[in-house]
């Protein structure tokens, strides 16, 4: 049977994983909560930041650490650009609003991924050499790696920041009255479209900061966003279309049930062992963990 | 039913015959065996979609898990096939039959859910069973079932180079969708599927039963796409689980409903009509590269077809008629 | 607008033209004389990378036939085929995107319209299975290049050929390697199987659980994972606690990048790992792993060194190397070899008919000296099976692979713990 060191191992990892899990989460959600629009390009995003980091990495020769700032600036770019010449056609959908912005996230996550495809090829590639890369802390026995624990730091990081993005400056203040009431919030002086843009830039900067820590211990390739998308979207609806820190609760506990998936079910069904928990979840409560009230 | 209300829906039966006609005439004049090919996935796709319309275009809810139907019914008559002999169009029934039972047991907890909820839902119940599958010994596992087939047989529903019988076959399946759908579209269920699809609360208040409107939608859904799953089964005489329950399957099955007009009755036939085409040109002639062109022309048109024309490409047409007939 | 600025219509109609022209069509037609031979592969998404590469092997090898070259390899000293007038041999590569369906219609279409002699693919047997069928159906021969499964040849099928070791053979060496070890002293009483779920890891481990089973060597972990994991600290911790002799892994890049990165995070140092190829065999492996990879031991189907014997060898690479930028592994060096072996048969057939090009295969009996590979020799059985591809085992010492068993190839003693 399993040592008692082994499990806490297996914890452990599940929650840094989690914790990563949640940060790549956590723009979906954003966005989501912003507008009603699930973002099929999301694990695009997240792989446009990765090769963005490798890039300015080999490039520049500098840390991967040094680089995520210019990197998370960029995808802020990015995602603000695709609402502005995406998703606000998309929204201006009468009907079936919401499957046209699925579809239309979709054929946006498939020309980036054969973008990537034209100007990097297909290769795997990998950043050589970092700070954070090859170093782990052996503490009692219990291994945490230096990158997976940097990225745990960074989305705890980051879920404080955006709390307090959200509650104390107006710009957060917008956010949310733009989620609660979209159409009314025009009266008040806030531009739609702007809080719009804004939120996408910080959805896709979330997960562009995510994907810059991941380069850092992971490979990049195309298709590097779809083995984490769709752990992304049950994360999200698990924590709550809408809710950031449901994001956060959800991304932690996919992590650790997926750590303990593994060695409780064979570990090719390990998956079934997070969409057990997702199912069971939505039949007791039908909007997640935390989700808003629509 | 008024009048011109009767007059429009004689002249859509009367079009749908007359599409059906041209569509069955193509083989004779394409006798090139890989737009022969083309030309089967898409009738196939059109009837996949149509069956996934019920659900997802009339009633409203989306699914995005249907791969899972369609693996239980190429599952289904393979394994009855190649274990115990017995004939595929028998194992077709039964996967229909099985796919939609299983819609509905999966149909009594999940309709409670709303919206994307719902989706991830059925997304997650499809990775499961693909899952299951793959770690399924009797049925193959990661194998998969091969059928070999030495001779020609309608019997056995496998021929070893014409894919006439498989063209027509899968277009009689896009036909009885689309009559299927052409029958429910004014029949009680229609108007209760349009009622919960736009507001749910108020039809329940109304004295629509919401929860049996939707199971029946599921199990009518389900069933013709798990016999679109036996047929596949029987047209590529391989299947394995990556090939028939992988979400990329869900999402085509979706998409020429979407982009072709999703809750209309030609949405699916016109949307699988562009999409399936050009996926398989682009990837046939364009792919060959490895540079990913093939990719960025495709998710293109999907992007510009649902930004441009979000009700889908059927609304186009009714620019033309709507001059044309008297109101 | 004045009329300088506006492209005239004749401009439009080249730049146009030229922009079409541009585009990389994969069904180029080939030139009247030649024979045009068919490829299937992978050439978009996860694998897309293995069919680009893929290309290169297969372009050098047209490159030899074609053209006149110093090397001690069938056709390399003719231009063309000699017995069909120098006709030359060119390929079309077709996308499969490494499904069923889609390779059988690529298949088809390359039969058909493209009227090529004969096929060789497709990486993934999955795809092998459907193409080869179809092959057969239309009296195509097919050549499996680099399709490991098992079960490919036993199915009755007259036009599919391989020339390459399946599972069963590169597993067989592995043990075979393992009683060598016993032999000088160190025996092998534990190993753990590390395979990921797709055909190739379900068959590699099928065949070590008989294998170990019949040697009584006990399998102490048995972990089957699912490909493309964002994960898999679990599974490796599991490795860790099973504490084997010996791990053996059988998974893609992908997941072997993933596998090393997580057990040098969890401190996992197993004393062996005797790999199922795959993944470790390539380069973007070790660009990831760097030192990590040191000691570690894959089967394969060929190994660079082999140059020293041949000098055959280190000039194909070569070519390789100008195309492609790598060296030639396991996987393109199996794939040039099959397509030499395709001409040569061909040039046997006298005509190009494919029924022809069939019985040539099927009569072929090449010498393992004049391949690049450590075969005994090229001959098929009647089931198209070749027997004669004796697999190696490579370990890596500093950059690169060096061959350590069979003796008659190894160049190098193998590091092993515990051998003197």
């Amino acid at each position: 049977m399993m040592s008692a060191e082994t499990i806490v191992q297996i914890l452990v990892s599940g929650l840094l994983m989690g914790l990563l899990y949640a940060l790549i989460a956590a723009g979906l959600s954003l966005i989501f909560g912003l507008m009603d629009i699930v973002n099929f390009a999301h694990g695009e995003f997240m792989m446009m930041a990765m090769y963005a980091t490798f890039g300015l990495v080999v490039l520049f020769s500098l840390d991967p650490l040094l680089v995520s700032p210019l990197v998370v600036a960029l995808m802020f770019g990015v995602g603000a650009f695709c609402y502005r010449f995406i998703i606000s056609h998309a929204m201006r959908a009468k009907t079936n609003a919401g499957m046209v912005q699925v579809f239309a996230t979709f054929g946006l996550a498939i020309v980036i991924r054969g973008l990537a495809q034209f100007i990097f090829t297909p290769d795997y590639r990998s950043i050589p050499k970092s700070w954070l890369a090859g170093k782990t802390f052996d503490i009692g026995g219990i291994f945490m790696p230096a990158p997976q624990l940097a990225g745990a730091l960074v989305s705890i990081l980051a879920f404080v920041g955006l709390w307090l993005l959200m509650k104390k400056t107006d710009f957060g203040k917008a956010l949310e009255a733009t989620r609660e009431d979209a159409g009314a919030v025009g009266l008040v002086g806030i531009d739609r479209n702007r809080i719009f843009a804004l939120g996408w830039g910080l959805g896709a900067a979330l997960v562009g900061l995510a994907g810059s820590v991941l380069a850092i211990f992971y490979y990049i390739h195309p298709d590097v966003g779809g083995t984490f998308a769709l752990i992304a979207y049950v994360t999200v609806a698990l924590g709550g279309f809408g809710s950031v820190f449901g994001a956060l609760a959800a991304g932690v506990l996919v992590g650790l049930v997926e750590a303990v998936s593994a060695t409780a079910l064979p570990p090719s069904m390990k998956a079934v062992g997070i969409y057990a928990v997702y199912l069971l979840v939505v039949f007791l409560r039908p909007r997640g963990l935390f989700g808003h009230l629509s | 039913m008024t009048p011109p209300h009767a007059k429009r829906r004689r002249r859509q039966l009367l079009s749908g015959v007359i599409v059906l006609a041209l569509v069955a005439a193509l083989p004779l004049g394409i006798t090139d065996v890989y737009i022969q090919n083309i030309l089967v996935l898409t009738v196939m796709y059109a009837a996949l979609s149509q069956a996934w319309n019920i659900l997802g275009g009339y009633c409203g809810q989306i699914s995005l898990g249907h791969a899972l139907y369609f693996g239980i019914g190429a599952y289904t008559s393979t394994l009855l096939f190649s274990k115990y002999g017995i004939s595929p169009w028998v194992g077709m029934g039964a996967g229909g039959i099985i796919g939609a039972a299983l819609a509905l047991v999966i149909g009594w907890p999940c309709f409670r859910l709303k919206g994307h909820y719902f989706t991830i839902a059925t997304i997650v119940l499809a990775e499961i069973g693909l899952l299951l599958f793959l770690n399924w010994d009797y049925a193959g596992a990661a194998s998969g079932i091969q059928l070999m087939a030495v001779r020609d047989s309608w019997a056995d529903f496998s021929f070893l180079r014409s894919k006439l019988p498989y063209f027509y076959f899968a277009l009689g399946l896009a036909a009885v969708t689309w009559l299927v759908t052409f029958l429910i579209e004014e029949s009680k269920w229609g108007y209760w599927w349009r009622a919960v699809r736009e507001n749910p609360l108020a039809a329940e208040s109304l004295g629509v039963r919401v929860f049996r409107s939707k199971m029946a939608a599921a199990a009518l859904s389900a069933f013709f796409t798990a016999i679109g799953g036996s047929f596949y089964a029987q047209f590529v005489s391989y299947i394995d689980p990556e090939s028939v329950m992988v979400f990329q399957f869900s999402l085509l099955m979706a998409l020429p409903a979407v982009l072709g007009g999703i809750g209309t009755l030609w949405g699916p036939a016109v949307g699988a009509a562009i999409l399936i085409p050009v996926s398989e040109l682009t990837r046939s002639y364009i792919g060959g590269g490895g540079r990913g062109i093939d990719l960025i022309l495709y998710g293109s048109l999907i992007m510009l077809i649902s930004l441009a024309r979000p009700e889908g490409l059927v609304g186009l047409a009714s620019l033309f008629t709507r001059k044309s007939s008297p109101a | 607008m004045p009329k300088t600025d506006r492209l005239n219509r004749r401009q439009a109609t080249a730049l146009l033209g030229g922009a079409v022209a541009g585009l990389p069509l994969g069904a180029a037609r080939a030139q009247a004389k030649d024979i045009v031979v068919g490829g299937l592969y992978p050439l978009s998404g996860a694998n897309a990378q293995i069919g680009v590469d893929a290309k290169y092997a297969y372009e050098t090898a047209l490159d030899i036939i074609n053209n006149k070259h110093e090397i001690d390899l069938p056709l390399a000293r003719t231009e063309g085929l000699p017995n069909l007038g120098g006709a030359k041999l060119q390929m079309v590569f077709a996308d499969h995107q490494s499904d069923p369906q889609k390779g059988r219609a690529e298949a088809e279409r390359l039969i058909t319209q493209d009227k090529v002699v004969a096929l060789i693919g497709t990486y993934q047997s999955a795809v092998a299975v459907t193409a080869s069928v179809a092959a057969e159906r239309y009296g195509i021969p097919f050549l499996g290049a680099d399709t490991s499964s098992p079960s490919l040849h036993r199915r009755g099928l007259k036009y599919f050929f391989r020339a390459a070791p399946h599972d069963e053979f590169f597993t067989q060496a592995m043990f075979d390697f393992f009683d060598g070890l016993e032999k000088r002293g160190v025996k092998i009483e534990s190993v753990a199987l590390f395979y990921e779920d797709t055909i190739f890891g379900t068959d590699s481990a099928n065949v070590q659980k008989k294998l170990a089973g019949a040697k009584g060597i006990k399998i102490l972990a048995d972990i089957k994972y699912r490909s493309n994991s964002p994960s898999l600290t679990s599974e490796v911790q599991q490795l860790k606690s099973a504490n084997a002799q010996v791990l053996m892994p059988s998974s893609y890049t992908t997941d072997a990048i993933l596998l090393m990165k997580t057990m040098a995070e969890l401190g996992y140092k197993p004393p062996a790992i005797v790999a199922q190829d795959a993944g470790f065999s390539e380069q973007a492996l070790f660009n990831a792993i760097g030192e990590q990879g040191e000691g570690v031991i894959t089967r394969s189907t060929f190994s660079l060194d082999l140059a020293a014997k041949k000098p055959s060898v280190g000039q194909v690479n070569e070519l390789f190397k100008a195309r492609s930028g790598k060296d030639l592994n396991d996987l393109t060096a199996r794939q040039l070899t099959a397509l030499l072996i395709m001409g040569d048969a061909i040039n046997r057939s006298k005509t190009a008919e494919p029924a022809a090009i069939r019985d040539a295969l099927a009569a072929t009996d090449m010498p393992g000296a004049q391949t690049i590979m450590p075969w005994r020799r090229v001959k098929f059985d009647e089931t198209g099976q070749n027997n004669d591809c004796t697999p190696v085992l490579l370990q890596r010492k500093g950059p690169k692979y060096v061959t350590v068993f069979p003796a008659e190839y190894a160049v190098a003693q193998v590091s092993w713990p515990g051998l003197k």
